[in-house]
């Protein structure tokens, strides 16, 4: 056992002398599999991992590290099986997937994942076994990962991180109700997925939670606002370049923003101290819809289906049997 | 060098540059090129892709919650803080609306007149013409989509002020500016401004549009453009609501508006095979033309290609386009004209009276121009259009 953790304990000096979390002893890049999925990963339906804690974001407003990776390490485990967090990465993920954890930061510092966070799970996946070239953090453009503290790294041999910006396929993919051009990170190198989302109320979706977040990976999300983002939202969760390589859904939910989303309006964030995680993508989003309408009535704010902005692509995928929809039967255990 | 020669050239390069996509390739290193060959100073400047400096919009209202609504279009989008509208370049910041293009356009390009198309707009000269990225439709044939339905961060721009775009026209002899390539609507902020600035110096400003806006700022608009081309995509809600993303109405509403402000006008009517090519469609389209707007009207009915996201379908046989222009004609216009077909006799301009070939062409070149102070001449009479 010793050796073991030792042998994590060298990966992880390496990763974090590398690029923006470490420097891996050799270069090493994408597989000659780039861009297919590994077989789809084990779901556990309707299972949503919740780790709370206790003034988990300081006064600062910066998490405390120990209780954030305490409270992440011990969800992602619960989430993906048992064992600790470097042990679900390994069951998630081969060590020859190249992992895009698309995070979403169009609300810049304060409202978007902590890198933190982020960075506690592109650890865990180097120490179970991945490249840390290829682990990659990734979002629409590197101006909004700038803006939301993170760090650019293109090159090099550590974990990489960086916006698609202009870098879309040439041609359209139908996927549902939309069409669009992906992200060629995404279609052309990721095999598997981690979604980073931050819990917010959204003026046209109703909620961003995880979901949402894939308008990310398309060059014209704007064309898929109306009534209420449904059913684009779910059709695209749908499109087999997402719903093969995605195996794990994350939310930040340490400060989340009940109303006047998606732009951060700090009068309406509250202290939740939690973090959600989740290998069902639809259950998650049912919870974190659920946590913003409780908060909604504690400050006296209208339910969401009342202002008629009720985010019905949530139940729109659980039809499409992306995961479970009914808080009936979703399960949310704490950690 | 012989008028024979110009026109040789002017039609080997109207056929080189092709249709309308083709405007995409011009993109930035052609357009460096034009600003530098006129002397007109230094070269445009290039933008990065993600560079995005904003402008105040014109048409909005401001709503609650930092939330704006967008007066250009019929769409409203109600904008909330950090969002953009359907059109991608209008962006909410912190309660003021913004519009992210204006200067900044991602093609520009000296073409025909023609291939606007304008056909009863100074036939023959050639036209400034740029275009940001944007549009408040997403047609599913769109043949432009690579700017049109593109985001600005994604493509890279040029510093193009209005009073540089007139002195690029000015310096190629061009006697019109054309907004046109994507969809001018939403970027109306620097339509005006390049309508304005081009109105001083003599320029004209034509607009390539798909009419779907509001009334306020079409009628601002109004005010200094020189004329409008719409395109008028189908004459069915379904095929604006199912293959465009947009509705009918308002865009009849415009062309009714543009016909009580005396704006020149000309129509363009893509057939999709399938979708929009049935006869009684397009005599219930004549008729509104000619009952509406007047039979002086030109509408062009134009060969639909696969593009985009509509590549099941065949080009649209000629015989259709053919038998749609009979149709117009039948039902009173005088105008109707075959488009995308190069060589095509339906290109040409004949006198409704005489019936006499007025202006001939060939692709987008004017091979021919009879017309004699905008008259037949073999019959003199006038010829509606702006011809000088």
């Amino acid at each position: 056992m010793g050796s073991v953790i030792d042998e994590e304990r060298r990966k992880l000096m390496r990763a974090l002398l590398a690029g923006a979390f470490g420097l891996a002893a050799k270069p090493v890049f994408a597989t000659a599999e780039a861009g297919a999925p590994r077989e789809r990963a084990p779901v556990q339906k309707g299972l949503v991992a919740r780790g709370r804690r206790e003034r988990l974001l300081g006064e600062n407003g910066a998490p405390d590290a120990a209780k954030l990776e305490d409270a992440l390490g011990k969800a992602v485990a619960r989430a993906a099986g048992d064992g600790g967090p470097v042990e679900a990465m390994r069951r998630l993920f081969k060590s020859s997937d190249v992992v895009g954890i698309k995070v979403n930061c169009i609300a810049g510092r304060g409202l978007s994942p902590d890198p933190k966070l982020v960075g506690l799970l592109a650890r865990w996946l180097v120490l179970a076994g991945l490249p840390p070239r290829n682990v990659v953090i990734w979002e629409r453009t590197d101006r909004e990962l700038i803006k939301a503290g993170y760090a650019i790294q293109r090159d090099g041999s550590g974990v990489r991180c960086f916006g698609t910006n202009d870098d879309y396929e040439k041609s359209p993919r139908e996927w549902g109700a939309g069409g669009s051009c992906f992200a060629r990170v995404l279609a052309e190198e990721f095999t598997g997925l981690i979604n980073v989302g931050v819990l917010k109320d959204h003026d046209l979706a109703g909620v961003s939670v995880g979901l949402k977040n894939w308008y990310g990976t398309i060059h014209n999300p704007n064309k898929h606002h109306d009534d209420g983002c449904n059913p684009y939202v779910a059709h695209l969760a749908a499109f087999p370049l997402i719903r093969d390589k995605l195996r794990l859904t994350v939310v930040d939910a340490m400060a989340p923003q009940c109303h006047g989303g998606p732009a951060r309006q700090p009068r309406w964030s509250w202290p939740y101290h939690a973090v959600l995680v989740s290998t069902d993508p639809v259950a998650i989003d049912a919870v974190g819809w659920s946590v913003i309408e409780a908060r909604r009535k504690e400050v006296g704010l209208e339910p969401l289906a009342k202002e008629k902005r009720e985010p019905r692509y949530i139940a729109e995928a659980g039809n499409l049997g992306l995961g479970e929809s009914d808080l009936s039967r979703i399960r949310v255990e704490d950690v | 060098m012989s008028d024979a020669d110009l026109d040789r050239r002017r039609v080997l390069g109207t056929l080189v540059a092709g249709g309308c996509a083709a405007c995409v390739l011009a993109r930035l290193g052609v357009s460096g090129a034009l600003a530098q060959d006129a002397g007109v100073g230094p070269p445009l400047a290039v933008s990065p892709a993600g560079d995005l400096p904003a402008r105040p919009a014109r048409w909005y209202k401001k709503l609650d919650g930092l939330r704006v609504e967008c007066g250009l279009c019929p769409r409203k989008c109600r904008v909330a803080d950090m969002e953009r509208g359907a059109c991608g370049v209008r962006e909410n910041r912190g309660g003021e609306y913004y519009t992210l293009v204006h200067s900044r356009p991602c093609s520009l390009h000296l073409d025909p007149v023609e291939k606007k198309p304008f056909y009863h707009v100074l036939p023959g000269t050639s036209a400034v013409s740029l275009a940001t990225v944007g549009c408040n439709f997403e047609c599913r044939f769109c043949q432009n989509w690579e700017i049109a339905q593109a985001r600005p961060e994604q493509i890279p721009a040029i510093d193009a002020p209005p009073a540089r775009l007139v002195e690029v026209a000015k310096a190629y002899g061009s006697p019109t500016i054309a907004c046109t390539y994507t969809e001018p609507v939403v970027w109306s902020e620097y339509v005006y401004d390049i309508a304005a600035a081009g109105r001083k110096a003599g320029i004209r400003t034509l607009m390539v549009s798909n009419g779907y806006i509001q009334p306020e700022p079409m009628g601002d608009l109004l005010d200094v453009l020189g004329a409008v081309k719409v395109d008028l995509k189908a004459y069915t809600d379904r095929f604006y609501r199912d293959t465009c993303k947009g509705e009918l109405k308002p865009v009849l509403d415009t062309l009714r508006l543009l016909k009580k402000k005396g704006m020149w006008t000309e129509i363009v009517v893509l057939i999709v095979p399938t979708l929009n090519d049935g006869e009684q469609e397009h005599r219930e389209l004549a008729k509104f033309v000619a009952g509406d707007l007047g039979p002086d009207v030109p509408v062009h009915f134009t060969r639909f290609h696969p593009g985009y996201r509509l590549m099941n379908l065949p080009s649209t046989p000629v015989p259709v386009l053919e038998r749609a222009r009979e149709i117009a004609m039948a039902e009173g216009l005088h105008f109707a004209y075959v488009g995308n077909v190069p060589g095509h006799p339906g290109n040409h301009t004949y006198c409704p009276g005489c019936k006499t070939v007025l202006v001939e062409r060939t692709g987008l070149a004017v091979t021919q121009n009879r017309l004699v102070k905008g008259r037949c001449p073999s019959c003199g009479r006038e010829i509606p259009g702006i011809w000088s």
